[in-house]
């Protein structure tokens, strides 16, 4: 198996079969990686107490508990590249395999070129995403936009631009995506912010890249080999009998290029839609609201603790380093300029910054925003490749013969 | 809005051993200049974080310039003047955004042996800001809190 190829892969389990979100090949190629081992650990998401809208990251040992992680939860967005670099020890002495999506993974690499993780340690299983459910907002949208018991979802899917939940008695509801996000911007219901944003729902940055476009009216995940490392786990698996496989045809493959691009074209929709206002601003009005939102900012740290990007030790933001003073709060507006200047080069638009904000704050959308300016301007997009290296870290051949202020890439 | 008493303060990043070196003979060589530009000497432009800029302004400049060694090859650390290159642009996007105008912010080369070079700098880059009229950040950031 090369990169590139793509396979309808399914377990030939019963039981992972039933639990499974698509055909429980995920679940079971990283029960066959336990067994194996190929790796000493699996990193996952979990119903904490079978509470969907709690999902908590669990390290799994024992192939045998694989399929307690079974089945995708969308109200959970756990920071899997913080978890990994933290308490993982940035995987430096252990093999595991990760479960993540694309943003997930991109944030893993970002870290993995900045030397916090070891990508050699790691396999990234990387499972495609259109986004995931802030856990609050989901509950009271369920109960409130469509009128169920939250208790009585047992799963969540966003499929040809709807949002379909299935109930504990069998039966379906569903909504226009698009048209509830845009109908309650106040409530927040829907996906994520940061979410309706992202262009990037196949993580092919990782491993393996696993999901349900392009499977229809069958229990089988399409997965598309990323990487050497990716096709070596899925060849031992088909051989050991861990998961098979066919050959997805034309139509299939065609099907899954349709939605992803129904999903980018959604997701260019909302960046517009996201940075027009700000883009509109004159200097004066950009002054007054951008140091109106910080001047609410408690210095609570969230945001820096969150973010996969921020790893410095010894940080700029700590008081006795002279640029953001201690005790004083609201802390000048040198605080969220800091963070933005530092890590608007390699944002990867996983909004945990957002999310952790205490005061609600648009970080996400504005670190995001100039993420991309910087983009288009440097020609790089951060996470997708480990050996690109950041734009402030490198020199191009071109830049080394030029001899005035004019960028050239 | 009378900008006729204000006199802009701007805060100078100059590397040792370029546009300081020019500055110093600038002065010595007595080139008109107005005194408006303090100067903190860096031994490369690479040194300058865009958060010092940002702390410049915070602290009450008017405008900053940043000014190194000439690409290619001059850098005295070789490619640290590179690292500037790929900085400047980070801060005039975030600058841009929280609307401080751009005119407030120059970065650029100037080498030793230009002297004159500097000279016009300041003359123009003073009127420049003065004519901007002053930043005023922490004033802006109270009548807010009011």
């Amino acid at each position: 198996m090369m990169r590139g190829d793509m396979y309808l892969a399914w377990s030939p389990d019963k039981e992972i079969l039933e639990q499974a979100e698509c055909g429980g090949a995920v679940t079971s190629l990283l029960k066959f990686a336990l067994e194996s081992k190929q790796v000493d650990a699996v990193l996952a998401i979990k119903a904490r107490d079978g509470n969907r809208y709690d999902g908590i990251p669990v390290l799994i040992t024992d192939p045998q508990e694989m399929i307690g992680a079974a089945g995708a939860l969308h109200s959970a967005s756990p920071n899997i590249a913080r978890f990994v670099k933290e308490y993982l020890d940035g995987a430096s002495d252990l093999k595991i395999a990760v479960t993540c999506r694309p943003c997930d993974a991109k944030a893993i690499i970002e870290l993995a070129k900045r030397e916090q993780i070891n990508l050699d340690n790691l396999v990234l299983v990387g499972l495609n995403c259109t986004g995931t459910l802030p856990p609050v907002a989901a509950q009271k949208m369920f109960k409130e936009e469509f009128g169920i018991n939250p208790a009585d979802v047992v799963s969540e899917d966003i499929e040809d631009g709807k949002l379909i939940v299935r109930l504990k008695d069998g039966t379906e509801r569903e909504r226009n995506l698009a048209e509830l996000e845009a109908s309650s911007i106040e409530q927040g219901y829907g996906r994520r912010e940061n979410c309706r944003r992202c262009e990037t729902s196949i993580p092919t940055m990782a491993d393996l890249a696993c999901g349900k476009w392009g499977v229809v009216d069958r229990k089988a995940t399409f997965i598309e080999v990323c990487s050497e490392k990716g096709s070596a786990l899925i060849d031992g698996a088909i051989e050991a009998g861990s998961i098979l496989v066919e050959q997805p045809d034309d139509e299939a493959v065609e099907i899954r290029r349709r939605e992803y691009e129904a999903a980018t074209e959604l997701a260019r929709k909302w960046q517009e839609r996201d940075f027009a206002p700000f883009k509109a601003m004159n200097l004066d009005e950009r002054f007054d609201y951008w140091f109106g939102q910080f001047s609410q900012c408690i210095k609570c740290f969230g945001c820096r603790d969150a973010c996969p990007i921020c790893y410095c030790e010894a940080c700029w933001l700590e008081a006795d380093r002279g640029f953001v003073l201690g005790g004083e709060i609201p802390p000048d507006a040198m605080w969220p300029m800091v963070r933005a200047v530092h890590v608007m080069d390699s944002c990867v638009n996983c909004g945990q910054c957002q999310d952790a904000c205490s005061m609600n704050l648009p970080l996400s959308r504005f670190i995001f925003m100039l993420s991309k300016e910087i983009g288009d301007i440097f020609k790089y997009e951060p996470g997708m490749d480990v050996s690109a290296l950041p734009p402030c870290r490198i020199v191009t051949d071109e830049e080394l013969s030029i001899g005035g202020v004019e960028l050239v890439f | 809005m009378s900008n006729n008493g204000f006199e802009p303060r701007i805060i100078g990043f100059l590397c040792n051993w370029c546009t300081y070196s020019a500055a110093d003979t600038a002065g010595v060589s007595r080139m008109e200049q107005p005194p408006n530009v303090d100067i903190i000497r860096v031994m490369c432009s690479g040194r300058v974080d865009p958060v010092f800029i940002l702390k410049a302004f915070a602290e009450g400049a008017d405008g900053v310039i940043v000014s190194g060694c000439h690409p290619p090859g001059d850098c005295h650390y070789d490619s640290g003047n590179y690292k500037t290159f790929r900085r400047m642009p980070l801060v005039e996007a975030l600058l841009a955004q929280y609307g401080i105008e751009k005119e407030r912010f120059h970065w650029g080369w100037i080498s030793g042996a230009e002297a004159p070079e500097w000279a016009k700098l300041v003359r123009e880059f003073t009127a420049q800001v003065h004519a901007l009229g002053p930043l005023d950040w922490k004033r802006e950031l109270e009548s807010k809190e009011d």
